[in-house]
């Protein structure tokens, strides 16, 4: 009987529930939901790093204003772009800014339109990059996880003129309505975790419109009815970024792992890999623009020493070589705090060379010579030029800094002003080139890649989007397709 | 709680009453080495009262007051009557029948079985095969001893990790090493790594696997379950196979005994190539100081300004260094020291033990110290109630320096330039600037001194396992028992870079703390019976219940960009915020199962079993699975009576099983986690200030996870002849792995990069032989020899719709990724090729440098699979004098070698030194206008070896066929004459010798060499720690 007793002790133990015991699969280490206050400064820095990062030094290289000397950003230099890139696009684009992004969107929109908003304005920029740098990229159906497992390749005119068939909203449409949720009240709103404006919602707005103005001068080859109307309308509204002190730009920190791409890659884990090129110093000599170029670049020992493109000769010593100077690397007020200069994304310079560029294509309201002029003034008060420098330079270079010749003449200088005050944002500068073909380049020596004998019209795709998605274009373009949009 | 009731229960069962007719007589059955001999059948002479022995080898039975004599049988073992006079504990030892091959393996659940029983390939190794053989790791000791084993160390380096798969790797990403239980507890083998600061992994300080903590000297045998058949009880915990480890006991021979044992060892390295001494530091014939190359000037060239040797009108100091890099590497010392204590009978029994080790590493501040104890006691009373427990306690230390391709001293060492003097630089302040930074004038380089003095990780182990046993004999026929076993614990590691190292200029001081636990709880319930049902078949039945919960936290703070050097505290930090985290995770799982055995007239066997579990990791729906399993084995020779004078045995067996797994915790749902971006070329990580910033987990979360499963049909023979003076033990196995868990690449479009999914298949297809012959056995000399052959073929099926490859999980090199591939075999690492000529074969040549055209990425670079194995073991006995030696072959596999690499492109190696003045041409093709022509375009030799010498490139991937003399024992047992009047039982004097040496035909390099470690990834030399080889001596004392 005893016996009897403890088998049925023994079987009551056993057959005891279990379900609580195996219910302890929630993870303790990720949550599964998080406010969007977390999410804001993730796509902010994703943005600016996207910006700063692989693809500057790629795009810097192709445009001559860096030459590479080592590494990667040496091949860069010679076209040989194969195996690059993945991070961008994985981790830094449509990982990092675009998911994040409609993670803030999906939320729920009657709490927090002021993050949906900015999410849309920031996505907007993202699919820029995305679409000026590779052509057709997923856009319609990216980022969006399970929902589209094989996001299609929507067309460059179709993300910036939208497809109601394919189900496509243009990049214009999503600023729209990104600004439209600005509009609305917000029960949720950012605060310090908006490193750019503090939660200043009406900066915000202005963001939105100088995309619109962005996006609208990449129209001009192939569209300008459209970007006449779009930066006529924005002119009108006139609610833009229109001042050094609005500009879109997202700062960065002095401690390590705070610090911005440039800094972080030039001057503490790659100091040997790129350095001034050649060319860019050539260019700047003959405007007589040196006192720029020390901003944009340093002097050791009072002395610029760049570099070729593509050149095979033994770099110079690293100690002598110019590397990224102090606009670059440390905020313009606060020169010592190294890597803490703000990534540039959206600047009054910009506006006022897009709206000079649009006046003289277009026809839109304005001077173009105006403008231009604000824009090198923008440019050269921004980089922190004493004023009486800046009037010493318009002064004794009137041919550079005033308009003449024929409309080509005139578009020639002013994207080249452009070219020079986007120093340190590769990406902006070779969309121009490849709309205007301006300023005008020379192949680098020892050219090579997909093809050798132009400059790439755009960057391949990446290896881990062909490999993985069925909707990729199979084979690839080659690096010389150029995009709808370019000249 | 069920425990704690369990035992209560048990107490109760202390006041039964006994009945006081008959005397209750228990005893322990045993072979000639002390070993239980289970179900033997113990009967009362002129009777037909009997019982049988248990899995221990004990058995208890109530004798009648008239009856006086036992009769102990087993097949397999010669008949026994034993008088029991007026004792009521025995002790009897059986002999093994000469013609039957018979010997005791423990098997899943710590169960002892006669192996001509199974239905399933095992291996036992014992004390003697790994013991006294100068080897640290317990791992490592068993190389080349075992069939279907695959091993594989780190390297050299004190407590570096080593590398075991059985039959092949089974799953795409979970950890392929076998479960390794030591006295029926599974404890933990992992490998806890410590990034070695922005290179991850691929420069760590090679941690150890955790079952290096277990002491050599304290192991009775190690059984070894090779597939899922014979370890299918210990359910999803052995898919990979099992390491049954029994440790020593007290009360075996009844007698108490004292084991005191010593060694000491020293470690030479070995296998780094030969260099050349002609040449010293620089590029293109001219001095550089600033060059880690050796492609500068000849030595004795007159200075002059043009070859750099003048420098301001003064000729600088310029000669070779032909030992600069041996004498980096030191004589690494070993010092072993045990004790054991073992008292009492087969009824109660204690062991008491310890162990101390000591290890100087043969690269400078590298260690181990090991330290251990352990209590154990056992205990039968009221003739039922068996007690034991066991509890061990650990103390492991290791320090360990920076390793692997770039900035570590071994990138620096490992084709160090010709001219550079080092041993100026060794002690304290020389290998400084006044300041305390880092004096090495190559830029993006460390003095290699200041690296390891200045840079080490130091691990600080504390361990516990444990278990309690409680066993009740219900009924002679029934028995159960509980049995609650626990591993856990604690890695405090602190991992230090100085101001001005070249991995971490600004500085960290990181401290770790690495906690693990695994807890077990098994309650089994055997019942035996002979005559079952019928005469001459005997039957045991098995019902098991397990809880498993595995715990795992790491939590890292991590100082970065310190203040000052020379004090490493977190308080030094200025910066916590880029690798400070905390991870922990907990999975538990239920199991049910059950084993059903019949024996029919010892010769037939059949056994089937059945496990379910219950996964925490699961989807609910699909977290219950199942799995069967039935093996069969036939004596033939014993069926049909057959004993030739050649066939003396022969068995068949057979079995088809079925293994199912769980995932790891957490991968159910969608999470956020810390942002980061970039890597080590540019990055940035939340928190930005005080600014938090978190990022989706780019790894969707499955619709649906189901269990992994792994499907395995194996046949096989057990032969004997010449009256088993041969043996032969083949296996022919395939398995099919199924249902794997992983993360599947998706477009990264979708915002994520990976998806978890149940896809995928691999096989496994080997053949493992171990033939064991006897040549010469006389009465004063006799030679064993063992031979254990393995070959493997393993092959990725099918990975995911879409998908054909897919890296393993883990740090690695763009250029050179351990990947999972369709079509080739596990763990392929894939990397560029040059293009070649489709018609010759011959590879092109760029026409415009003379060096080869670019490669094209994504091919086949090296396979790490060896072809076969092949481990032949010697044992020579002479008297009182043993010889034993292990020669290990291993036949093909691939290694690509960031050592080679190095020696090449910086001109060090012997062959560089060669012709220097001379224009060089690489083999290969030029293709212009569509025609192929042979390339004769010349190159300075510096470039040929620069381009041979490219780090991923496909000339630095070796043919790994090695062939090794893996270890010597020569031993001494003082005769017992003398000994017999110090009241000792036996004096054993050894001297040993491991990787005495090498061959490997087709590299200039030891190709046995995995700096990765224990792992998937396999096949890398990332210019890591080289291999040792270690000579020394033991002595042992029984009192």
């Amino acid at each position: 009987m005893k016996r009897m007793l403890i088998l049925l002790l023994l079987a009551g133990m056993v057959l005891g529930s279990c379900k609580k015991y195996l219910a302890v699969n929630t993870s303790p280490n990720t949550p599964t939901t998080v406010p969007p206050s977390v999410l804001l400064p993730t796509t902010e820095i994703g943005i600016a790093f996207a910006n700063s990062n692989d693809l500057d030094r790629a795009t810097s290289a192709i445009m001559q204003q860096i030459a590479g000397v080592a590494n990667q950003t040496q091949g860069y230099d010679v076209y040989n772009f194969s195996g690059a890139f993945d991070n961008q696009w994985n981790s830094e684009l449509y990982g990092g800014s675009v998911n994040n992004c409609v993670a803030m969107i999906n939320l729920d929109s009657a709490t927090s339109p002021a993050y949906s908003g900015i999410a849309k304005l920031e996505m907007a920029y993202a699919f820029s990059i995305l679409t000026d740098i590779w052509g057709d990229v997923p856009y319609s159906q990216a980022g969006q996880g399970n929902k589209y497992i094989y996001p299609r390749f929507d067309k460059v005119q179709d993300i910036y003129q939208g497809n109601p068939s394919l189900g496509i909203t243009s990049l214009f449409d999503l600023v729209n309505s990104g600004l439209a949720d600005l509009a609305k009240t917000s029960t949720l709103k950012p605060k310090t975790d908006d490193l750019v404006y503090g939660g200043d919602l009406t900066k915000w707005t202005r963001v939105g419109n100088t995309l619109l103005l962005k996006f609208a001068i990449m129209l001009t080859n192939v569209n300008p009815t459209m970007a006449k109307s779009v930066i006529t309308s924005v002119l009108s509204g006139n609610n833009y970024i229109n001042s050094n002190s609005l500009d879109f730009e997202v700062p960065f920190g002095t401690a390590t792992g705070n610090q911005n791409a440039l800094y972080n890659f030039n001057y503490i884990n790659r100091p040997g890999d790129q350095m001034l090129s050649s060319r860019f110093l050539a260019l700047e000599q003959s405007l007589n623009d040196t006192l720029r170029l020390a901003k944009f670049f340093t002097k050791p020992n009072g002395v610029f020493t760049g570099f070729n493109n593509g050149s095979n000769a033994p770099a110079p010593p690293q100690a002598t070589r110019s590397q990224y100077g102090s606009y670059l690397i440390a905020p313009v007020a606060n020169p010592t705090q190294l890597g803490a200069a703000p990534i540039r994304l959206l600047t009054n310079f910009q506006v006022n060379f897009i709206l000079a560029e649009a006046a003289l294509i277009l026809g839109t309201p304005g001077d173009p010579n105006a403008y231009y002029q604000a824009g090198i003034q923008a440019s050269m008060q921004k980089i922190g030029m004493a004023q009486s420098d800046i009037n010493a330079y318009f002064i004794a270079n009137p041919n550079v800094v005033t308009l003449t010749g024929t409309t080509q003449q005139k578009l020639q200088q002013i994207i080249t002003q452009k070219y020079i005050a986007f120093t340190g944002n590769g990406i902006e500068v070779f969309d121009d080139y490849r709309r205007t073909g301006y300023p005008i380049l020379a192949l680098p020596l020892n050219p090579g890649g997909d093809d050798p004998t132009v400059i790439p019209t755009r960057l391949p795709y990446t290896n881990g989007e062909l490999s993985t998605n069925p909707n990729a274009p199979n084979p690839r373009p080659l690096v010389d397709v150029k995009l709808w949009w370019a000249k | 709680m069920r425990t704690l009731l369990l035992l209560l229960c048990s107490c109760l069962l202390l006041f039964d009453h006994l009945q006081a007719q008959n005397r209750t007589i228990t005893g322990k059955i045993t072979d000639n080495n002390g070993r239980p001999v289970p179900g033997a059948s113990v009967t009362i002479k002129s009777t037909r009262r009997g019982t049988s022995s248990g899995p221990d080898g004990v058995f208890s039975i109530p004798v009648p007051p008239n009856s006086n004599t036992l009769v102990i049988s087993a097949v397999g073992w010669t008949s026994k009557e034993v008088e029991i006079g007026d004792q009521t504990s025995i002790t009897v030892t059986l002999t093994a029948k000469e013609n039957t091959l018979s010997e005791v393996v423990v098997t899943s659940l710590g169960i002892a079985r006669d192996k001509r029983s199974l239905g399933y390939a095992t291996q036992q190794l014992k004390a003697d095969q790994i013991a006294d053989k100068g080897q640290v790791n317990l791992v490592s000791a068993m190389e080349g001893k075992v069939a279907g084993v695959n091993i594989t160390g780190a390297s050299g380096g004190a407590g570096a990790s080593v590398n075991i798969n059985i039959r092949g790797i089974t799953s795409f990403t979970r950890s392929n090493q076998p479960l390794f239980v030591v006295d029926g507890i599974p404890i933990s083998n992992d490998v806890d790594r410590t990034n070695g600061g922005p290179n991850g992994t691929l420069g760590d300080q090679q941690p150890a696997n955790r079952a290096l903590d277990l002491d050599l000297n304290n192991i009775e045998s190690i059984n070894i379950l090779k597939g899922p058949a014979a370890a299918v009880l210990y359910g999803s915990r052995a898919a990979a196979g099992a390491i049954i480890i029994t440790t020593k006991k007290g009360g075996v021979n009844g007698k108490s005994e004292i084991v005191a044992s010593t060694a000491y060892s020293q470690q030479y390295m070995e296998g780094l190539p030969q260099v050349q001494n002609a040449y010293g530091q620089g590029s293109a014939g001219i001095y550089n100081p600033a060059s880690g190359n050796s492609w500068g000037p000849k030595f004795g060239s007159t200075p002059s300004v043009a070859n750099g040797l003048l420098v301001n009108g003064q000729p600088v100091p310029f000669k070779a260094y032909p030992n600069n890099i041996n004498d980096f590497f030191q004589t690494g010392t070993i010092s072993d020291n045990s004790l054991i204590i073992n008292g009492g009978d087969a009824k109660q029994n204690f062991t008491l033990s310890g162990g101390y080790l000591t290890q100087n590493g043969i690269l400078p501040n590298t260690s181990l110290k090991r330290a251990n104890v352990k209590f154990a006691g056992n205990t039968i009373f009221r003739n039922k109630i068996k007690v034991g427990g066991v509890v061990s306690f650990f103390n492991t230390l290791q320090t360990g320096i920076l390793d692997g391709n770039g900035a570590s001293s071994l990138a620096v060492v490992e084709g160090l330039a010709r001219s550079i003097d080092l041993t100026s630089t060794r002690v304290l302040g020389t290998y400084q600037n006044p300041d305390g930074t880092n004096n090495w004038p190559i830029p993006g380089q460390d003095n290699p001194y200041y690296d390891a003095y200045m840079n080490p990780l130091k691990s600080n182990l504390y361990r516990i396992i444990g278990n309690v046993n409680l066993g009740y004999d219900l009924f002679p026929w029934l028995n159960i028992n509980y049995r609650l076993g626990i591993d856990a614990y604690t890695d405090r590691r602190k991992q230090i870079f100085a101001i001005s190292s070249a991995r971490v200029p600004a500085g960290q001081d990181l401290e770790s703390d690495i906690y693990r636990s695994e807890l077990n709880g098994d309650l089994i319930i055997t019942a035996h019976k002979n005559d079952f049902l019928t005469k001459d078949l005997n039957f045991s039945a098995l019902l098991g219940q397990n809880i498993n919960q595995r715990r795992f936290q790491v939590v890292t703070v991590e100082a970065d960009a310190l203040a000052f050097s020379g004090f490493y505290n977190t308080s030094v930090g200025s910066n916590f915020a880029i690798g400070s985290a905390e991870s922990t995770t907990l999975q538990r799982l239920l199991g049910y199962y059950g084993q059903l055995s019949f024996a029919w007239r010892g010769y037939l066997y059949l056994e089937a079993t059945a496990r379910a579990d219950e996964s925490s990791t699961l989807s609910t729906s699909k977290n219950t699975f199942f799995y069967p399993s039935v093996n069969a084995g036939f004596v033939f020779t014993d069926a049909f009576h057959i004993n030739s004078g050649i066939l003396s045995y022969g068995k068949l067996r057979a079995n088809i099983s079925k293994v199912g797994t769980d995932a790891p915790p957490y991968l159910l749902a969608n999470t956020y986690q810390k942002s980061t971006y970039g890597n080590n070329v540019a990055n940035f990580s939340f928190p930005d200030g005080a600014i938090a910033g978190f990022t989706l987990n780019p790894t969707i979360a499955p619709n649906v996870l189901s269990p992994e499963f792994v499907t395995s049909y194996e046949i096989g023979t057990n032969l004997g002849f010449w009256n088993n003076r041969a043996t032969l033990d083949a296996t022919y196995y395939n398995t099919v792995s199924t249902s794997q868990i992983f993360s599947v690449g998706i477009p990264p479009s979708t915002g994520f990069t990976t998806k978890t999914v149940n896809a995928g298949k691999m096989t496994n297809k080997g053949v493992e032989l171990t033939l064991s012959v006897e040549p010469v056995v006389t009465h004063n000399f006799r030679w064993d020899i063992i031979g254990n052959f393995t070959r493997n073929v393993n092959k990725v099926v099918s990975i995911f719709p879409g998908i054909t490859r897919f890296s393993i999980p883990g740090s690695a090199f763009i250029g050179s990724i351990p990947s999972i591939q369709v079509g080739q075999p596990y763990g392929v690492i894939i990397g560029g090729l040059i293009p070649r000529d489709s018609t010759t074969g011959a590879r092109l040549i760029n026409p415009g440098t003379g060096v080869y055209a670019t490669t094209i990425a994504n091919q086949v670079l090296a396979n790490p699979n060896p072809d076969y194995i092949l481990g032949i073991s010697n044992t020579v006995r002479y008297k009182s004098l043993s010889l034993g030696f292990t020669f290990n072959f291993i036949k093909g596999g691939q290694v690509l070698s960031f050592t080679a690499a190095s020696y090449k492109s910086r001109g060090a190696w012997v062959e560089t030194g060669k012709d220097r003045d001379k224009p060089w041409t690489l083999p290969g093709e030029i293709l212009s206008n569509g025609k192929y022509t042979q390339n004769n375009i010349q190159i300075p030799a510096q470039t040929y070896w620069q381009t041979l010498g490219g780090l991923q490139s496909e000339f630095n991937v070796y043919d790994a066929t090695v062939l090794r003399l893996q270890d010597v024992t020569l031993g001494y047992d003082l005769p017992a004459s003398i000994i017999k009047s110090w009241k000792i039982n036996y004096v054993r004097i050894s001297v040993f010798a491991n990787n005495v040496f090498h061959i490997a035909p087709n590299t200039f390099i030891d190709p046995e060499i995995n700096t990765q470690g224990a792992g998937n990834i396999r096949g890398l030399d990332l210019q890591g720690t080289p291999n040792a080889r270690t000579i020394g001596g033991s002595l042992k004392v029984s009192f």
